[in-house]
């Protein structure tokens, strides 16, 4: 698949951006098939063609970043993701934090 | 004309009013204001704080500022740090320097109580590092379901064994956070036994595969550090952990109590 955006830093942001959305629904569908196949739900049959997907989706996935050079971008956002939500979990758990405003 | 404010490097007590012979930010001479028996380490600025949007540029000032409080440490044994960009304005009819005594007058008490606390006392830095690659090998010795996976991953179709494969890895990734809380509480225990205060800090992102698992800002009695000293060494030893320990440091982060 070829992008072609005359602006490098335009084209980083987004992709990364979009391929680091599809890294968080690849993680999630990674941990339902995983529940699934614990579970039971699925024959030995399914659960090969569900695993070889994700397979072939995670490389596809390994060769966009690499192609297009935003393996950085894509770290990058799912960092800032991960502070995002910390930062959303401890002031839930603390109320204190949402009036006081304490830096991070 | 703008009157000018000062810029709060920190307090002692004394009598001795002085220039430091000491540039401050912006090369301005930083110097000694003295106020019933308190000294402010200050130096003339304008009267908003200092802001640039350059990552360097504040980190030079940041590192003037540690400077000229490494200075003043030394010259007056017991201070009160300011962090960075602390400054006292003129308002309508006071000077900053009318409104710093006020200040200082008002906040005495409870300022020589802060200094009573930290006479004598340094921060020190310590942290814990680890390296999960090595620790792994040691739990999966002690974890029947991971080798269980392993071995099942090794006789399933390349679909299955991926899934199992991914399983295994969040299951490995688990079993790391329990042992991580786990040396943590340890640690803290045995570092907190050593020295008079501690604060917990963020642990802060290590190059991979190196992790940092426990990061504490600890107040304690100058030269009086052997005891931490031979618990860090002991962590230092087991295989997989290293301990990085700085200081003295003025007591940035004990001001607050």
């Amino acid at each position: 698949m070829k992008i072609e955006i005359d602006d490098k830093d335009l084209k980083h942001g987004i992709l990364g951006l979009v391929l680091a959305v599809v890294e968080v629904i690849r993680d999630t569908l990674r941990i339902q098939s995983i529940k699934r196949m614990d579970g039971g739900s699925l024959t030995e049959e399914e659960t090969e063609r569900l695993g070889k997907a994700l397979m072939e989706l995670d490389k596809a996935i390994d060769k966009l970043k690499e192609e297009q050079g935003v393996s950085e971008a894509v770290r990058s956002v799912r960092d800032g993701l991960d502070d995002l939500v910390d930062g959303m979990v401890r002031r839930l758990a603390n109320p204190r934090e949402l009036t006081h405003e304490e830096p991070s | 004309m703008t009157e000018k404010g000062f810029y709060l490097y920190c307090l002692a007590q004394g009598n001795q009013e002085e220039s430091l012979d000491l540039k401050g930010i912006g090369g301005t001479p930083v110097k000694a204001v003295v106020h019933h028996g308190w000294i402010a380490v200050v130096q003339e600025c304008g009267s908003k704080p200092f802001e640039s949007t350059d990552q360097k540029v504040l980190a030079d000032w940041l590192l003037i500022h540690q400077g000229v409080v490494d200075v003043a440490l030394e010259k007056y044994e017991t201070i009160i740090p300011f962090g960075f960009d602390a400054i006292i304005v003129p308002t309508p009819g006071k000077s900053a320097e009318d409104n710093l005594k006020e200040w200082l007058d008002k906040e005495a008490e409870g300022l020589k109580t802060k200094l009573l606390r930290l006479k004598g006392k340094a921060e020190f830095g310590v942290q814990v590092l680890w390296n999960p690659t090595m620790i792994l090998p040691r739990l999966k010795e002690q974890d029947p379901e991971m080798q269980n996976l392993e071995k099942e991953i090794l006789s399933k179709p390349e679909g299955v064994a991926y899934l199992l494969q991914k399983k295994l890895e969040e299951l490995m990734h688990a079993r790391l956070e329990k042992a991580a809380d786990a040396y943590f509480k340890i640690f803290y225990k045995q570092i907190r036994e050593c020295v008079e205060e501690v604060r917990v800090e963020k642990a802060r992102k290590e190059k991979p595969p190196r992790q940092m698992i426990l990061n504490l800002s600890c107040l304690q009695t100058k030269g009086e550090t052997v005891a931490l000293g031979v618990v860090l060494e002991k962590i230092g030893q087991i295989p997989g952990f290293d301990v990085r320990f700085t200081g003295p440091w003025p007591p940035y982060s004990f001001v607050n109590g």
